[in-house]
């Protein structure tokens, strides 16, 4: 029952000093909104790269021979699935699985009359659902016609730098099976651009077939990759799919230096957030202690009344938790608002520090931000924690007050 | 029955360096349903001499006991409960909360002592009709003349049910006609009742509504002229 007394004095006396109450409601907005705004910027940023990356490089799953590494790419027998395609048919045939194809990487060399770069070749079956944004993405020639030969499609930003144009004729220096080199020279079907300037510059691909013949390789693949409906189901078709000779890689696995990054990351904005909030708890405290000095007085009322310290305490604290959720709500609102239009309009990062960043991550050349709930739940609870901790020392302020020393200011 | 006894209490005020005997070894009791005041000049130490009856400050030395009970030994929020239920207080500067309305000023000693609603709206209303501000019941202090707060303050004073008012010039701030009215009012209610009601005034008007003076001089109590030799 006194706690609603209690209530209505913190209450009344914020609207009673709504200058200030207004201000510090500001700056508690403020925060949530800096706050959310770059909890918004990671998780856009860590979503998307992870979208893009399963949906361009990784896919959901992949097959791959157990003695098989990806940085050495080897093209020896024993370290390729020798029955991909059946792999892959049998992948496809399970309900949660929507797309399995196989792919061959190898290192080359693309030459032109002017230059020579080393980069990573990949074969594949262009009729494979998994290459859609590759075939969405044209922005010269054609994609890849499934019975050429010597089709080859590059990266927009690859063709751009070594001045390639569709319809020149390239040569490609594969090593095969033996560590023979073997020269293929191919025609540029056409540009693709994906958005992301690191994956444009580094990638060519050339049919399946085509690959498998220059290596030797036969009918091999490095891995088979799945893209499945519901990423969630991965662990179910890596028990589906469990061959001897075989391993599963999953999305997970596949993308571990994001998912590590996008750790520290957390990690390391969660300080920021923590250094953020203080600031702005700091102020309120302050705003509390201004208000207990000017209301020395009321506070020998009460105690002559026949208040308690720790009520006193509560009264005051009640104050700051309304200061407090007030802000927050306002924050999360604006806030909201904030990360909503930066995740349809985006920031400009250039392509040159997307194209950097984007060697290891799958990066946009514009940065998108994402409102995470749970997130905005926890940077709110954070808020309210640290203000109401900081908010102690002003309270407890007021309920030491002698009683006759705050009345002395009545006489 | 004595609602307060103070048994040679000394309270002293210690300034930097500078110490001073706020109060001097007073002795003095206050009678059940009693009409007094306490008179002296500024600093003689009727304000303190208040404060060690309402339980709001402890003496160096001596004893202050209400109801036969010395709450010298009580820790703060057994003071605080003891102020709660016994006493009540009326200020110079009325002291009501200004962000609370008349009647929620009166209600809310009543809420602290845990009064159940019903009996608690019954008794507000009481008491603000005892004071003749049922027509401002919804008003806050700043709405309010000076004689209307102060008839709240006496409200809420007397809310509880306290066994003794303890006023601190009550009329400082009041004109004739205001500061009359609300003597008249606490006699009034001294006799219906049986609160005792201590004054610490200089306030010549007070010394003719009430049934017993003590002077005090120095901190120590006046008897006939002369201060008493210890």
């Amino acid at each position: 029952m006194a706690i609603k007394a209690f209530w209505t004095i913190a209450y009344r006396d914020l609207i009673r000093n709504r200058r200030r109450s207004l201000l510090t409601l500001v700056a508690v907005g403020l925060g949530m909104v800096v706050v959310l705004f770059m909890s918004g910027l990671l998780s856009g940023m860590i979503s998307n790269s992870l979208a893009d990356s399963i949906h361009l490089r990784t896919g959901h799953l992949q097959l791959r021979a157990e003695s098989y590494e990806i940085e050495k790419m080897s093209l020896l027998s024993k370290d390729l699935i020798s029955d991909s395609d059946q792999l892959a048919a049998k992948a496809t045939a399970l309900s949660e699985v929507q797309s399995a194809t196989p792919v061959l990487w190898t290192n080359g060399i693309l030459s032109t009359v002017r230059e020579s770069l080393g980069l990573q070749v990949t074969g594949i079956d262009p009729t494979a659902a998994f290459y859609a944004p590759i075939r969405d993405g044209m922005v010269a020639g054609s994609y890849l016609n499934p019975d050429s030969r010597n089709e080859i499609l590059l990266g927009q930003r690859l063709a751009n730098e070594m001045k390639i144009s569709v319809g020149d004729r390239v040569s490609l220096t594969i090593g095969n099976a033996d560590g023979e080199p073997q020269e293929a020279i191919f025609t540029v079907a056409g540009l693709f651009a994906t958005g992301m300037p690191g994956y444009d510059q580094s990638t060519i691909f050339i049919p399946l077939s085509r690959l498998q013949a220059i290596t030797g390789v036969g009918n091999r693949a490095s891995s088979v990759i799945i893209m499945l409906h519901n990423r969630d189901d991965v662990a179910k078709v890596v028990n589906a799919l469990q061959t001897p000779g075989i391993k599963s890689l999953t999305w997970e696995d596949l993308n571990s230096a994001l998912l590590e990054v996008a750790k520290t990351g957390a990690s390391f904005y969660y300080l920021i957030y923590i250094i953020v909030i203080l600031v702005v708890a700091v102020l309120i405290a302050n705003t509390l202690l201004m208000s207990v000095f000017e209301r020395t007085r009321e506070i020998g009322i009460l105690t002559a009344l026949g208040m308690k310290g720790r009520q006193i305490m509560l009264m005051f604290l009640l104050e700051a938790s309304a200061l407090a959720w007030a802000g927050i709500a306002v924050g999360v609102m604006f806030g909201y608002a904030v990360v909503a239009y930066i995740a349809k309009v985006g920031i400009p990062i250039g392509d040159d520090t997307a194209a950097l960043a984007g060697q290891t991550f799958a990066l946009r050349s514009k940065m998108y931000t994402e409102f995470d709930p749970g997130q905005a739940v926890i940077l709110s609870l954070l808020m309210f924690g640290i203000v109401a901790f900081v908010s102690l020392y002003p309270a407890w302020f007021a309920a030491r007050l002698e009683p006759v020393e705050a009345l002395h200011t009545l006489n | 029955m004595d609602v307060i006894q103070l048994e040679n209490v000394t309270k002293i005020y210690k300034i930097g360096e500078v110490e001073t005997r706020a109060l001097n070894g007073i002795t003095m009791s206050v009678a059940e349903g009693e009409f007094m005041a306490l008179v002296g000049p500024s600093g003689s130490g009727k304000t303190t001499a208040l404060q060690m009856m309402g339980c709001l400050d402890k003496p160096n030395h001596g004893i202050v006991k209400l109801d036969g009970q010395d709450v010298t030994q009580l820790n703060a929020n057994q003071r605080a409960d003891l102020r709660r239920e016994v006493i009540g207080f009326i200020f110079q500067f009325f002291a009501l909360v200004p962000v609370l309305d008349a009647y929620e000023n009166v209600e809310l000693p009543l809420l602290l002592n845990g009064v159940p609603p019903k009996e608690r709206k019954e008794r507000v209303m009481e008491m603000l009709e005892a004071v003749d501000l049922l027509d401002r019941i919804h008003h806050r202090p700043d709405q309010m003349s000076g004689g209307q707060q102060q008839r709240v303050a006496i409200a809420r004073a007397l809310a509880p049910n306290p066994r003794v008012v303890l006023a601190d010039e009550p009329t400082a701030n009041l004109d004739t006609a205001n500061g009359n009215q609300i003597l008249e009012i606490m006699q009034r209610l001294n006799e219906t009742t049986g609160t005792a009601f201590v004054f610490a005034t200089h306030d010549p008007r007070v010394m003719s509504y009430v049934q017993r003076v003590e002077k005090m001089q120095d901190g120590k109590l006046v008897v006939n002229g002369d201060v008493p030799v210890k």
